[in-house]
């Protein structure tokens, strides 16, 4: 078997003649890998390097290599901008509305779906809370402005209550309990196909073994089910502290209006802002920096930690 | 196995909780269609709930008649089904590689790739990277960004991993390269992956908002995406046109028939999307 020959030649320890004979000997993967590697470094590393602007006084006629050195003074400007401890408070403020509020909807709505003995009415059930993930936050931001603004369902009931008209999407007040409502109504139904994967998974015997014993549905659920959960929900939960500043984009520019800044502006939107279409690049590129390092720190810690949890934990 | 009283209450209230929960996860859908369909009297009185008052097709005739959108559609569709067919080719000649324990590069290559979901570049110098290389206002735009996700590229290489060693032998044997081995055996026989990693992509192209909202500012070349932004967050010309001419339709009118249109492609497709995304959520791990 000439095969096994080959495959004992290249578990020899790594060298220049090593890596040179693979390439002659399987010269297409080499190739085959080309595109993808060339993507990454187009589309991921080089704005990586380009992130040195940072540290310049960047112009876009002079370029990343002409533009003067300013050491730390974006930095440093930053921590003393107004608008920065605003955005940061409103960045860390959702993702503990995140972490706190939207994050348990899946496992409580998981725990629930499991006790729906009707197999065709939870199919119903599931299908119908599925949809909202597959839309686009454009289209759920329309529905959203549609339903609290004037007219909107939203106001119909508190008027059929005797309640005044309240323009929601444009008061301050609102932008965070609109954030968490928005968030559970697009994902929390999604959310649960993992947990529901995991509840299958679970001995059948247990649950006779404890309905023998007297365990009410309850019981079953409280003492079998959730503890079997844990694994899944701590790993998940870890997860998602390591994506913290992660509060995505598209959600938070289709839900917010200039009146709702000061509590719904956050990184990503205020870098859109003023790196993008005001164009200061230096600056916003600090901003975005100092969000990937602190984002960069949550997730190689809390990754480490879900592998201590459970051994298939982590990302990797 | 008899079920108690208590336990009936059980189950019974929490299958009613979950109906009610269903039925609202629904309304928000169900008041746009409404509206979609409701009449101008109606719209401004505010009247229009879950059903429509007033039934008429001028919201609808309006859209379907309006050039801009269908445009729009139409470039969203072309480079969603350009880019998901680029995205599986590029992700399975990546993919394949990297499953192979001979491929002496594929360890180090593994980890270029995970750095790069762990550390992300910040927004500026990627806009500045992406328009430096020509592609501001520029169709491909739209396009060669999703081409591959590091995601998308471990979930298909950890189902090529499970691909049996044998057959692959054999093939060789019978003279099979490394290029025909990817297209005539293990491609054909990997639809299910093919299919959850080309609907991830898919969904994610059609999606797409960030990237033409940054790089795309001409009006004809806009995605579906931004030009329903465009629409519903007023500013546009619809407004104009609602005030002036005597038409039975409003602005909310004819926003809600423009998220309604906008729906339609992800509900034709949604039995595939819910069976084939819920095989992907559990490959989603990048051990292996």
């Amino acid at each position: 078997m000439p095969k096994k020959n080959s495959s004992a030649y290249i578990s020899l320890p790594k060298s220049k003649t090593s890596l040179i004979h693979n390439i002659k000997k399987y010269w297409p993967y080499y190739v085959m890998v080309l595109p993808g590697v060339i993507f990454f470094l187009m589309f991921k590393y080089v704005p990586m390097l380009g992130s040195i602007i940072a540290f310049e006084d960047y112009s876009v006629f002079k370029g990343i290599l002409g533009s003067p050195w300013a050491g730390l003074k974006h930095f440093k400007a930053l921590f003393n901008y107004p608008d920065f401890k605003r955005i940061f408070t409103n960045t860390l403020l959702l993702g503990l509305l995140k972490t706190v509020l939207i994050f348990p909807i899946p496992v409580i709505l998981s725990l629930m779906l499991n006790e729906v003995k009707n197999l065709k009415l939870k199919k119903v059930i599931q299908t119908s809370i599925y949809i909202p993930y597959f839309l686009s936050w454009v289209i759920v931001g329309g529905l959203i402005f549609d339903i609290f603004g004037v007219g909107g369902l939203f106001n119909n009931i508190r008027n059929a209550f005797g309640m005044d008209t309240v323009l929601a999407m444009q008061k301050e007040t609102w932008f965070r309990p609109i954030y968490v409502i928005s968030s559970i109504w697009k994902d929390a139904g999604w959310g649960t196909v993992v947990y529901l994967a995991a509840i299958s998974g679970v001995d059948p015997s247990l649950y006779e073994s404890a309905a023998m014993d007297g365990a009410s549905r309850f019981g079953r659920m409280r003492y079998i089910t959730f503890p079997l959960l844990i694994p899944t929900i701590l790993t998940l939960f870890l997860l998602n502290i390591g994506s913290f500043l992660e509060l995505g984009f598209d959600q938070v520019f289709n839900l917010l209006t200039p009146m709702t800044y000061s509590v719904g502006d956050i990184f990503d939107t205020y870098v859109y802002r003023m790196g993008i279409q005001k164009a200061q690049y230096s600056l916003t590129t600090a901003v975005g920096l100092f969000q990937s390092v602190i984002g960069l720190f949550l997730v190689m810690t809390f990754n480490k930690l879900a592998n201590k949890f459970s051994d298939d934990g982590g990302l990797w | 196995m008899r079920e108690s009283i208590k336990d009936r209450l059980f189950q019974g209230s929490i299958t009613f909780v979950l109906c009610i929960l269903g039925a609202i996860a629904l309304i928000p859908l169900i008041s746009v269609v409404a509206m979609s369909f409701s009449s101008k009297a109606a719209a401004d009185m505010n009247i229009v709930n879950l059903w429509p008052v007033g039934f008429t097709l001028a919201s609808w005739n309006y859209i379907l008649t309006d050039g801009g959108l269908w445009r729009a559609f139409f470039i969203t569709l072309t480079s969603t089904i350009i880019g998901t067919i680029l995205a599986l080719t590029i992700t399975s000649l990546m993919a394949y590689p990297l499953s192979k324990s001979n491929f002496l590069m594929g360890r180090g290559l593994v980890l270029f790739v995970i750095i790069t979901m762990i550390f992300k570049a910040p927004v500026v110098p990627y806009f500045l990277t992406i328009r430096g290389m020509g592609l501001f206002n520029n169709p491909l735009v739209l396009v060669l960004p999703h081409i591959l996700t590091a995601y998308n590229l471990i979930i298909m290489r950890t189902f090529f991993k499970q691909f049996p060693e044998e057959v692959e032998e054999a093939a060789k044997i019978d003279g099979c390269g490394y290029f025909q081995m990817l297209y005539k055996i293990i491609l054909p026989s990997s639809k299910a992956v093919l299919t959850t990693v080309g609907l991830f992509y898919a969904v994610t192209l059609w999606n797409q908002f960030q990237h033409p909202l940054m790089f795309i500012q001409k009006a004809d070349l806009f995605p579906l995406q931004l030009k329903i932004r465009q629409l519903i967050s007023g500013g546009s010309e619809m407004a104009n046109i609602t005030m002036m001419s005597n038409a039975n339709y409003t602005e909310s009118t004819l926003s809600a028939a423009t998220v309604v249109f906008a729906i339609i492609p992800i509900i034709a497709i949604y039995p595939w999307l819910q069976k084939y995304f819920a095989q992907g959520a559990m490959l989603g791990s990048v051990k292996g």
